[in-house]
């Protein structure tokens, strides 16, 4: 799971008042680099909640302290805010990296409110709402 | 810049302006001009605005049936600016490239074209006419045109080795037939020696025959004269090569050999056209909500997009193994991995915060029953009971059955939210033949039907590839009132693609020799039953 996935996942279980955004409690974080198309990153500003980014990336850099950051992963530094900001290259690069080219393979992501938790395996995050949850 | 008052003797086709002719395989047919549409449209080309197609030369007033053929008129400015015209050698680009930088450099004309799956070849038309002389007679006025002119001068200008390739379709001549007919266009003059072998410069001259609907010649005549052709083409191969099938673009071999095949798997060719349809380019966000085994994918995948997808079943995500799996497909072709989600596309307003549209395209195989049956989250029983905490995690939701009239309205409903403004939705409807397009296809007032293309696979059974457009902004206050209109002639119509399994077995039922396959199919179950018992009491 990407960050840039994370940004839109959401837990509406039934009687949650806010399910977002999911806490990341990753267990193994995996990275791999990916061309950078920064107009393709440009693109992408206005449609995520970039706050929702900063957390994710801090959630991700606490697991990665813990874990005495084995693999060196590197997570660059990102502004407080990009509303005002020029966005260059540089910019854009470090948000690619971060939306893109780091991954939660396994883990849980944790509903704020209740609590519920949607496992990831392999990757992949498990939505799935039971049926007393709809 | 045309010139009108030039006098063309025997074809419209002008020699002030700089034409292509393009050259169709003979299979999925109602696909052709869509792909092609849709291909030139990535590069801002529009028939009709940016170029004309021209009528056909033919030698009988009219045809009834389909011909592969197709010429399009560019005025030779526009083609100039637009185009690397030079063209020499291969040059057909792959699309393999992802999230590369934009190619600001002209392209050739075979580059543009050669992604289209169904195009074997295009040529710079150098002349065309109902009969072989008529042809000859049409390259002989090609100077005589501003296009054909400069065409001309720059073909004399390079001392490049060249070579006359004869497409006979139905017909053979001999080698001195050969030779004669090659002779005839001997008055262009052309410097550079004849190279049989791998020459730069391949012309090609192609006498079209008429082709009954399965593509094969209609006439069964031996004697050439007695089959007269329907129209004679002469000009210069784009891209280098006579057939660009198969050749060094993408194509459904390779895609063939990938490791994770299911039942479901789409065929590579259609997946390719899908994505052609979808308008799928490098940076394109692209979406499957019913991701399956990811061959839809994969091929966005292929063609530069950022690849996500969803699906209710988690068998399907997590493929067979380690090693073959969806994401093993990506691998296989070197591509970045894509993000997958198990959810449930009938609740996807519930699992994704959408606040702004994010897809440029979402491209799908939704379920019909007829492969795999469609569910989605909920439970048959009237008590619903909660799950204890502890064994939430390996609890595998309960599913029910998702009727398939409501498949088709959310996929429409989360297509109308969540693509850009001019995103496409391109999806796969099983039907019958008897299907009425304008009633039965679901409907979606923020969405627009761009293409719909019909593919037999049986007699009465076929597939049709539906475009839409996104016309319209989304107003989630809406959304009930959206799903309540999805339907004209009411859900009904969405069975009419649910019940094709039911459909066909009494199609197939009311065939003769019905019950003898029948039988044989049995005895073959059972055999394979049995040695699968006897596998595994092996590995006891």
């Amino acid at each position: 799971m990407r960050l840039l996935t994370h940004n839109y996942l959401q837990s509406t279980v039934k009687g949650t008042e806010k399910g977002y955004p999911l806490k990341i409690e990753a267990t193994t974080i995996e990275y791999e680099e990916s061309p950078f198309d920064a107009e393709f990153v440009r693109s992408l500003i206005p449609k995520i909640d970039y706050s929702t980014v900063l957390i994710g990336i801090q959630q991700i850099s606490d697991k990665l302290e813990e874990s005495n950051n084995i693999q060196g992963i590197t997570i660059p530094d990102l502004p407080e805010s990009i509303e005002n900001e020029d966005l260059q290259e540089d910019l854009l690069k470090k948000l690619h990296t971060v939306l893109f080219d780091i991954h939660v393979v396994e883990g849980d992501l944790v509903c704020p409110d209740t609590g519920r938790r949607f496992n990831i395996k392999k990757g992949i995050p498990n939505m799935i709402l039971h049926a007393d949850e709809i | 810049m045309t010139n009108n008052t030039d006098m063309e003797h025997h074809s419209e086709i002008s020699h002030n302006r700089y034409n292509v002719l393009i050259e169709f395989a003979h299979i999925h047919l109602e696909f052709q001009r869509p792909e092609l549409e849709s291909v030139l449209s990535l590069h801002d080309i529009a028939i009709g605005r940016d170029c004309i197609e021209v009528p056909l030369p033919s030698s009988i007033p009219t045809v009834e049936n389909y011909r592969p053929f197709l010429i399009l008129s560019f005025d030779y400015h526009y083609a100039k600016e637009k185009f690397n015209l030079d063209d020499d050698g291969y040059v057909i680009q792959s699309d393999m490239s992802r999230f590369s930088k934009i190619d600001r450099t002209k392209p050739t004309i075979a580059s543009v074209l050669s992604r289209c799956t169904l195009i074997r070849s295009a040529i710079e038309l150098w002349g065309a006419g109902p009969s072989f002389d008529s042809c000859v007679e049409h390259a002989r006025q090609l100077s005589s045109g501003c296009a054909g002119r400069i065409t001309l001068e720059n073909c004399m200008k390079l001392s490049s080795s060249w070579k006359i390739t004869i497409h006979t379709l139905g017909t053979k001549f001999n080698r001195e037939e050969q030779n004669d007919m090659r002779m005839k266009f001997a008055f262009f003059n052309l410097p550079g020696k004849v190279q049989m072998v791998n020459p730069t410069n391949e012309f090609l001259l192609i006498r079209e025959v008429e082709l009954d609907p399965k593509g094969t010649p209609l006439s069964q005549e031996r004697d050439n004269f007695l089959s007269p052709p329907l129209a004679v083409y002469y000009g210069r191969v784009l891209g280098g090569i006579r057939d660009w099938r198969g050749n060094g673009r993408l194509d459904q071999f390779s895609l063939k050999k990938r490791s994770y095949l299911g039942p479901t798997s789409m065929d590579a060719e259609l997946s390719l056209i899908m994505t052609n349809l979808g308008l799928v380019r490098n940076g394109s966000f692209c979406f499957d909500p019913f991701v399956g085994t990811g061959s839809i994918l994969l091929t966005c995948g292929l063609r530069g997009g950022y690849c996500v997808g969803t699906d209710i079943d988690i068998r399907v995500l997590r493929g067979r193994s380690d090693e073959e799996n969806v994401l093993s497909n990506f691998k296989q072709f070197r591509l970045n991995r894509p993000d997958l989600i198990r959810s449930d596309n009938a609740l996807y307003h519930r699992h994704y915060r959408m606040n702004k549209p994010i897809y440029d395209v979402i491209v799908t195989d939704p379920p019909y029953g007829i492969r795999a049956g469609a569910r989605k989250s909920g439970t048959k029983e009237e008590k619903i009971r909660a799950i204890p905490e502890d064994r939430r995690h390996d609890h595998i939701a309960q599913t029910k059955v998702y009727p398939v009239s409501d498949v088709m309205g959310d996929l429409l409903d989360v297509s109308a939210r969540t693509l850009v403004m001019g995103g496409r939705l391109v999806y796969i409807i099983p039907s019958m033949r008897d299907f009425d397009v304008e009633k039965d296809l679901p409907n979606h007032e923020c969405l627009e039907i761009a293409h719909v293309c019909y593919q037999p696979l049986q007699t009465e059974l076929g597939r049709r590839v539906v475009v839409m457009k996104k016309v319209k902004e989304y107003d989630p206050s809406l959304r009930e009132s959206y799903l309540s209109s999805v339907w004209i002639n009411g859900p009904e119509s969405a069975e009419k693609c649910a019940n094709i399994r039911e459909r066909l077995l009494e199609a197939a039922k009311l065939k003769p020799g019905y019950e003898e396959k029948a039988a044989y199919r049995k005895k073959r179950r059972q055999i394979t039953r049995e040695e699968k018992k006897k596998q595994r009491a092996k590995h006891v």
